[in-house]
């Protein structure tokens, strides 16, 4: 049962091109990027391939390697927001936040989020810093757990949870603005009242 | 032989404001998620916090993800893949 390792590399690789390109892309913001940065990350995951061990999880692996490459190559030509305030950070913010207005108390919160745009969950993901951006991505887009996440940014459990919650505050933090900012939302209904 | 006082315990509401994030990520262990579980069936505001953030997870998949199909991106890195030696 000999392959050579040319095609071994193929069959393990392409179940994951989509998830690596789609992830890469939320990541440096530019298609062209995403796309240097796949390559990249498979010039040397077929360079590293003898590192990798049979029948160990190769998407938590070659994720690895994306990682780095990006953190290496490509992190300083991506534009981080600027100051961002930890303020309204509390658990559940956007459901209490649509919670309080007039408009929504009788509608339901979840059907709220198909208001949504796919442009607005990713412009809201893209603002994220990218370290929380990463973790948000792996998981809840990638459906990593949070042992693999902690494997592939090579980071304690404790660091992927505080990135993991803070990241999906600061994304409901962003959606709220949207909402608001792209008129989701308005306080109009209180005006036509009086 | 005794039971264990953990079957007596119960969640509050802060306890699962606590806990929220790693229920919705299923990294709960058994016995917290039973108790999770039992403060949703007569909690109803929790319930409807849950599964708001069970939804606002399942949208942020769904449209956060970038189809890698028919498209120049995916001939590049196909071709790119195809000659690699
Ligand atoms: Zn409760």
């Amino acid at each position: 049962m000999s392959k050579n390792k040319h095609t071994l590399f193929s069959e393990l690789v392409k179940p994951h091109l989509t998830s690596l390109f789609s992830t890469a892309l939320r990541m440096t913001h530019h298609k062209g990027d995403a796309e240097d940065l796949v390559q990249d990350t498979l010039f040397k995951a077929y360079r590293a391939l003898d590192q990798f061990q049979e029948n160990t999880n190769f998407r938590a692996w070659i994720f690895r390697i994306m990682v780095n490459t990006f953190i290496t190559g490509y992190r300083k030509a991506v534009k981080q927001p600027q100051k961002i305030s930890y303020d309204d950070m509390e658990e559940f913010f956007l459901f209490k936040r649509l919670d309080e207005n007039k408009e929504l108390q009788e509608t339901s919160k979840e059907e709220f989020l198909d208001t949504f745009f796919d442009d607005d969950i990713k412009e809201a993901l893209e603002n994220l810093p990218y370290q929380f951006r990463l973790v948000v991505l792996l998981c809840d887009v990638e459906g990593f757990s949070y042992n693999e996440i902690a494997s592939v940014i090579d980071a304690p459990l404790g660091t992927v949870m505080s990135r993991l919650y803070r990241g999906r505050k600061l994304l409901q933090r962003n959606l709220w603005a949207y909402a608001k900012t792209r008129g989701y939302i308005t306080d109009v209904t209180v005006a036509r009242q009086s | 032989m005794s039971r264990s006082h953990a079957s007596h315990k119960k969640f509050n509401c802060a306890d699962v404001e606590k806990l929220a994030q790693r229920y919705i990520d299923n990294q709960l262990d058994e016995e917290e998620k039973r108790l999770f579980d039992e403060h949703l069936e007569y909690c109803l505001p929790c319930d409807k916090k849950i599964q708001f953030e069970f939804k606002l997870k399942e949208i942020v998949k769904s449209k956060a993800r970038e189809p890698l199909s028919n498209n120049y991106s995916s001939e590049k890195i196909k071709s790119f893949l195809e000659n690699l030696h």
